[in-house]
């Protein structure tokens, strides 16, 4: 499905408006050091502040935020933020033993990106209950909106780039809904009705729920968490039953778990990014979250070639 | 032989205990406290009867519309402020229309795939009149969605100048009736007898605040 962008030219042309006027102005006097806790937070403030404020991450690049474990360096970084960004609905509880274990719970003012989200249940979860799913950061739409959260509060920190960083979060918005544009060409007029999915574990519930794949199954009982036996046998159970085709596996943490259940049930299985290792760079969200799309275009063109 | 038994007590035994006593009474104190200041607060979210919670009672395609319309509400005064900022000296402002969204490619009411996936709603636009009782409220209509229990929705807006708060607010309300009608008014009373409920989000400082009491 093709679009027109009259809308974004017309934004793209006052936000370039708003920037020349900002340029022009003493923006340079004091950068504040804004410290992050996941990989989607430093693109995130990245596109944000651009040039006008420091980014450091609280933990190394290729630690794995998952069970992190805190390190006596990362009490020193702390040390040097004027604020932290931090998931805080259960991505990054070992931020909050690093900045207890150092003292600054109360000295270093936090963004709660998630503040504004309206946070969804995991997916499938095996006990019934509802539980808060953390991974709003593997979205767009939730993305977005923890954007122009962190965007908000940061411009209350440096009024004098509150506007700066205003327009910026909203060009960066505008960027990540044209990712979405560009999954929609990939699988346009394809047909999804054969298309039922499980995924490893909860992380990619915001994004499928966003663009309308509905998750039949997740394997892990908890993020983090392998199934007992008993728990493995049911699953495989609801996979055949539900006639899931696609299992969505975890990009980076391998598990042999995806394996068994592939060799179980004959699904395929793809790979998605958890967005949560390597390098930190403000263009980490948006390239791998351009390659779940495609990922996730792929597998569904592939469950409709397989249909005919 | 006769043999002679000693009892050695320590000099300070008449105070173990209660030193012991004293500790453990302390360590309770201490421990009571910890949960009362830091413990998690498991009470459930409390609403209204004429509220619907998007995180227990929404499932699949419309608590992601009610996702996309909760974000929408953070971007429609940009959009607001984009199309009317070229305006002439005396011309009308004027609220985004559906073209409009589909320009900036806006959930949920720009027409792709996911919109397919998610139901289909259709959008009407009520445009607020400009004077009078009514003058209030410019409201979105989402109806006719083509998934099974799906319900209607309606996004709110209302404006400060008609005097209806002291802020534009924005409200999102949910309809089991799929093919709900345009109400005559978004006034909260009006449009909880026509069987509106107002969808209520779990948000992440409600989250915040249960996990670290922040």
């Amino acid at each position: 499905m093709g679009f027109s962008l009259p809308g974004i030219r017309r934004m793209l042309g006052i936000a370039s408006c708003a920037l020349l006027i900002t340029l022009g102005s003493d923006a340079t006097a004091a950068t504040l050091r804004v410290g992050i806790t996941l990989h989607p937070y430093y693109s995130f403030v990245a596109h944000i502040v651009g040039d006008r404020a420091e980014i450091i991450p609280m933990i190394d690049a290729d630690s794995n935020p998952h069970g992190y474990t805190p390190q006596a360096g990362d009490m020193m970084r702390m040390t040097s933020m004027d604020v932290l960004v931090v998931n805080g609905i259960g991505h990054d509880s070992w931020a909050f033993e690093i900045l207890d274990a150092a003292g600054m719970r109360d000295k270093i003012p936090l963004i709660y990106a998630n503040d504004g989200v309206s946070l969804i249940p995991v997916a499938g979860d095996n006990i019934g209950e509802k539980i808060v799913n953390p991974h709003t950061f593997i979205s767009t739409t939730a993305a977005i909106q923890q954007i122009y959260s962190i965007a908000r509060s940061l411009g209350e920190l440096d009024p004098d780039n509150a506007e700066f960083f205003r327009n910026n979060a909203r060009q960066y918005a505008l960027e990540i809904r044209k990712l979405r544009a560009e999954f929609d060409e990939k699988v346009s007029g394809t047909d999804l009705s054969k298309f039922v999915s499980a995924t490893m574990h909860s992380g990619y519930d915001y994004l499928l729920q966003e663009l309308g794949l509905q998750v039949s199954a997740v394997i892990e009982p908890r993020h983090g968490v392998e199934p007992t036996a008993r728990q493995m046998a049911d699953t495989i159970d609801r996979i055949n039953l539900a006639n899931v085709n696609v299992l969505f596996a975890e990009k980076y943490f391998a598990s042999k778990l995806s394996d068994t259940i592939r060799d179980a049930t004959g699904v395929e299985m793809y790979s998605i990014s958890h967005i949560s290792s390597g390098p930190y760079t403000p263009e980490k969200f948006a390239d791998e979250m351009r390659e779940n799309l495609n990922t996730l275009a792929q597998a569904i063109n592939d469950v409709a070639q397989d249909s005919v | 032989m006769s043999t002679t038994t000693y009892q050695v007590r320590p000099s300070g035994s008449r105070f173990e205990g209660l030193i012991l006593i004293a500790i453990t009474i302390v360590m309770l104190a201490g421990l009571s406290l910890y949960v009362e200041e830091r413990g998690r607060n498991e009470e459930p979210e409390v609403l209204y009867g004429w509220q619907v919670s998007a995180f227990s009672s929404l499932t699949g395609a419309d608590q992601a519309i009610y996702n996309s319309l909760y974000t929408v509400k953070d971007e429609i005064p940009y959009i607001y402020d984009d199309i009317n900022y070229f305006n002439e000296p005396g011309e009308k402002f004027h609220w985004p229309d559906l073209a409009d969204f589909q320009d900036y490619l806006l959930p949920p009411f720009f027409q792709d795939t996911s919109w397919e996936q998610n139901g289909s709603l259709q959008w009407t636009l009520y445009e607020p009149l400009p004077e009078g009782e009514m003058q209030g409220s410019t409201m979105y209509l989402g109806t006719d969605g083509q998934l099974p229990a799906q319900g209607s929705f309606l996004l709110v807006i209302h404006h400060v100048h008609a005097g209806f708060t002291n802020t534009n607010s924005i409200m999102v309300w949910w309809n089991e009736n799929n093919h709900a009608e345009m109400p005559e008014s978004g006034f909260r009373d009006s449009l909880i007898v026509r069987g509106w409920r107002e969808v209520v989000a779990y948000s992440g400082d409600q989250e915040v605040e249960r996990i670290y009491g922040d």
